[in-house]
């Protein structure tokens, strides 16, 4: 009782952390109070004020705009990265459950080899294969969130085959794939929700250590990674350009996390 | 010896939700005497086992013991610290639960969960010491080799073998109180009798007092003195047992002896006439006359109109729906290697059977016997088979024994009633819409409920759905596997009625498999015995349960508790 209590409000607190980003980043899509990416040679470093709410980075450009377009291109890059690998991870988690034999050993020990990897080491050398940019980096985290994805999704699959309601769509003539995916996806939907949240989190982190490591977003186009790498080498100068976008990817992160408590 | 063991008093045990109580139990009295074994029945639901776990201490947190007080021993176990109460917990009052599969943790060994029990009350024990009590406690529980068993793991052993495991558990540290609930609703009936008899043998050797949870009258008749019956989370009926059989007071008692299916019930009441009458019949159209006048009336006339049913299609054509003729049936073996060959191992050897139009064929036997194997190898699930399956008829449709597993969770009642129709094709979304309501109401569910979700329909409903979506596809054969062991007595009765509806309706063959002698006794027309993969006899319904040829036949029988 007390838990279910507590749990339900980490799930609204989440809920609403998250809508307030979101809303900041729907915002920013129609307004922004300067252009992100234009600099003003009379307004370098500037502290947070009131004409620049959160102050301006060494270019003259307003902190606000830039993480306002920033979260918005970490949280697309975030979106498609993990959409790419629950689809794919889905797809391959539910034929190598339902299926199993050769085709599971098969995919699944390729698998096995991509998750071995630490996956920004492995981001970093398909990038190096397909050259820097945004729909690069996009390509490659989803690569690397399928097994995940896949592994989950293969555990349900295996133990969900063997219940009688999927012996009985058999009965009534269903086909593999009709079962598959009729029948026993709808059966994943809690545990593919959170899986998708933390997927979701822990694209939002890839995609800042991508950029941070100047191989994602390419200048000057911000997101939350790439701002925080250039901010490191004014860090005393003006912190205010490290703390914004550092608070925008702390709090979607922890929003995610709560949601996912429940 | 003038003072009960534990006497529970005025308990009402309710669940709070947002302020709002929820009562379980409402002022629950009862007294257990020393050495007794106290039998306690009711439906699921009825507050059987929230009595026991709140004995136990063991209530769910969101359950709570609102008033009332339970002593044992003088002292209040409501008011006991949870140190205190974990010193009587095992000790001296201990628990079986239904379900020996979960009930024994899957990965440590046979061994160290008995001996954990020694550990946590006997601590000053020596490890060889401890290890002597538990081959002793194994021993006592009627498990062959010990030695060995001690370093088996839960899965290699069947049902019976692991409930014996918890009574070895339960019983180590002689407890003063044993808490029995429903220990064999979960076994085959052959290993639920031997069951009954270790826990009475227990009762006798260690003057243990046991309070036996049950749903199944029999269970309770064969072994208890005394009974309660509980209703709604109250006691309706206290006394012996024969007081409550012979003489129910309540019309709840009544209706749950009623409900009890056929022979068992006529077992009951009178056993001596019954072994008269029969004696001295072999001739089959004596037999029959015998069989008509013994029935009550209703029963009869049904039996009667459902007999001439038969033969009339009987005599109109002979024709099989369905025929076997020398069936094995393999089972493949877990191969761990990658590119390993499969391994089949035979689980149904040489079995040749035959359904005609419109007759019920039952299949009784011990689980392991090869029932279900044989089931799914006819509807097609199983493909390893080799030997002959004629079907004359539509694909033959199956109702599973879990309506808990059979049916999709994630979907709504109608969808999963519309989804056979949609993979059939040829219905327009009105025509399959019509059906399914029709279906709702043919099987006796409500029209709203279609658009339910499965976890909002009781065990009952479910199962109604699923023979709801067995019969939409206008199949003539249905396999029915165990279709209402999951489902308590009262619920049982109601569903067998609506089988028996259905198939005089829809002109439906059932293959009704089921380990339960009493309810294939009410349901079939003729019965195959399977005993390991083979059938060992088949007869007319009537003259296996009288005049059974087969050794293992004879010994099913006499099993029936």
């Amino acid at each position: 009782m007390k838990n279910k209590k507590i749990n339900n409000l980490n799930f609204k607190i989440g809920i609403s952390i998250i809508s307030l980003v979101l809303l900041f980043i729907i915002i920013g899509l129609f307004y922004t109070p300067y252009d992100p990416n234009a600099m003003d040679g009379t307004a370098k470093n500037m502290a947070p004020g009131f004409t620049h709410l959160f102050g301006t980075d060494n270019f003259g450009r307003d902190v606000l705009s830039r993480v306002m377009e920033g979260g918005r291109t970490t949280f697309f890059v975030a979106l498609l990265t993990v959409a790419i690998g629950a689809f794919f991870g889905t797809l391959v988690g539910a034929f190598t459950g339902y299926y199993g034999g050769w085709l599971d050993e098969i995919l699944m020990r390729i698998n096995d080899g991509v998750a071995s990897f630490p996956s920004i080491l492995l981001a970093l050398i398909v990038v190096s294969l397909i050259g820097p940019g945004k729909y690069n980096v996009i390509i490659a985290l989803g690569i690397i969130f399928i097994p995940s994805f896949a592994r989950v999704v293969r555990s349900e699959y295996i133990t969900l085959k063997e219940r009688d309601f999927v012996k009985n769509a058999k009965l009534m003539g269903a086909s593999d794939l009709r079962i598959m995916f009729v029948h026993i996806l709808p059966n994943t939907k809690a545990i593919l929700l959170s899986s998708l949240t933390i997927g979701f989190n822990n694209a939002v982190l890839a995609e800042a250590g991508m950029s941070y490591l100047q191989l994602g977003v390419q200048p000057p186009d911000p997101s939350l990674g790439r701002m925080l790498s250039e901010a490191q080498s004014y860090m005393f100068m003006s912190p205010w350009c490290a703390i914004f976008p550092g608070i925008m990817i702390v709090l979607s992160v922890i929003g995610f996390s709560l949601i996912n408590e429940r | 010896m003038n003072h009960p063991l534990i006497k529970v008093k005025d308990v009402t045990i309710g669940f709070r939700d947002k302020g709002n109580v929820s009562k379980v139990t409402d002022k629950v009295s009862f007294q257990l005497e020393k050495g007794e074994i106290l039998g306690v029945v009711g439906e699921s639901g009825s507050g059987k086992t929230m009595t026991a776990l709140a004995i136990m201490g063991l209530l769910s947190k969101d359950a709570e013991v609102l008033e009332g007080s339970i002593l044992f021993e003088h002292k209040d176990l409501l008011k006991l610290k949870q140190e205190e109460l974990r010193k009587i917990n095992g000790n001296q009052i201990s628990m079986i639960f239904q379900e020996p599969m979960t009930s024994l943790n899957p990965v440590i060994t046979i061994g160290h969960q008995i001996e954990e029990m020694l550990l946590l009350h006997e601590p000053e024990l020596h490890s060889d010491e401890r290890k002597k009590r538990v081959l002793e406690a194994l021993q006592e529980a009627d498990l062959k080799d010990p030695e060995s068993l001690f370093y088996k793991y839960p899965h290699q052993l069947s049902g019976g073998m692991r409930q014996r495991v918890m009574i070895a558990m339960a019983m180590i540290c002689s407890p003063k109180v044993l808490i029995a609930d429903e220990p064999t609703t979960a076994l085959d009936v052959t290993i639920q009798a031997k069951i009954l008899k270790l826990i009475k043998k227990l009762n006798k050797d260690h003057g243990t007092s046991v309070i036996l949870i049950s749903h199944d009258l029999g269970v309770i008749k064969s072994i208890c003195k005394r009974a309660l019956v509980m209703q709604d989370g109250k006691i309706v009926e206290e006394g012996t047992v024969e007081e409550i059989f012979s003489d129910p007071v309540k019309d709840y008692t009544k209706k749950l002896l009623a409900a009890m299916p056929g022979r068992e019930k006529k077992k009951l009441y009178n056993e001596a006439a019954e072994k008269e009458t029969y004696q001295g019949h072999s001739k089959k159209l004596e037999v029959e006359s015998t069989k008509k006048a013994e029935r009550d009336c209703t029963e009869a006339e049904t039996e009667a109109k459902r007999k001439s049913e038969i033969k009339e299609v009987r005599n109109t054509d002979e024709v099989t729906i369905l025929e076997v003729h020398h069936l094995d049936v393999f089972y493949e073996e877990n191969v761990k290697k990658v590119f390993a060959k499969k391994k089949l191992k035979k689980v149904v050897n040489k079995v040749s059977l035959s359904v005609k139009y419109g007759e019920v064929l039952g299949i009784v036997g011990e689980s392991g016997s090869g029932k279900s194997t044989l089931a799914k190898a006819i509807t097609g699930l199983i493909k390893d088979v080799s030997g002959e399956i004629k079907l004359k008829d539509k694909k033959p449709q199956m109702v599973f024994q879990d309506p808990y597993g059979s049916l999709n969770p994630a979907k709504k009642v109608s969808w999963i009633l519309e989804e056979p129709l949609r993979i059939a094709g040829g219905y327009t979304r009105q025509e399959r819409k019509e059906k399914v309501l029709q279906i709702l109401k043919e099987v006796g569910l409500k029209e709203k409920l279609g658009e339910r979700y499965l976890s909002q329909l009781s065990g009952g409903q479910r199962q109604r759905v699923a023979i709801g979506a067995a019969i939409i596809q206008n199949s003539r054969l249905i396999v029915l596997d165990e279709p209402v062991s999951a489902l308590d007595v009262t619920v049982q009765a109601q569903i067998l009625e609506l089988l028996k509806k259905l198939r005089e309706e829809h002109d439906l063959s059932y293959l009704f498999i089921s380990h339960d002698l009493n309810v294939i006794y009410q349901m079939c027309d003729r019965v195959c015995v399977m005993y390991q993969g083979e059938i060992v006899e088949t007869a007319d319904a009537w003259d296996l349960f009288h005049q059974p040829n087969h050794p293992y036949s004879k010994k099913l029988l006499e099993t029936m508790v």
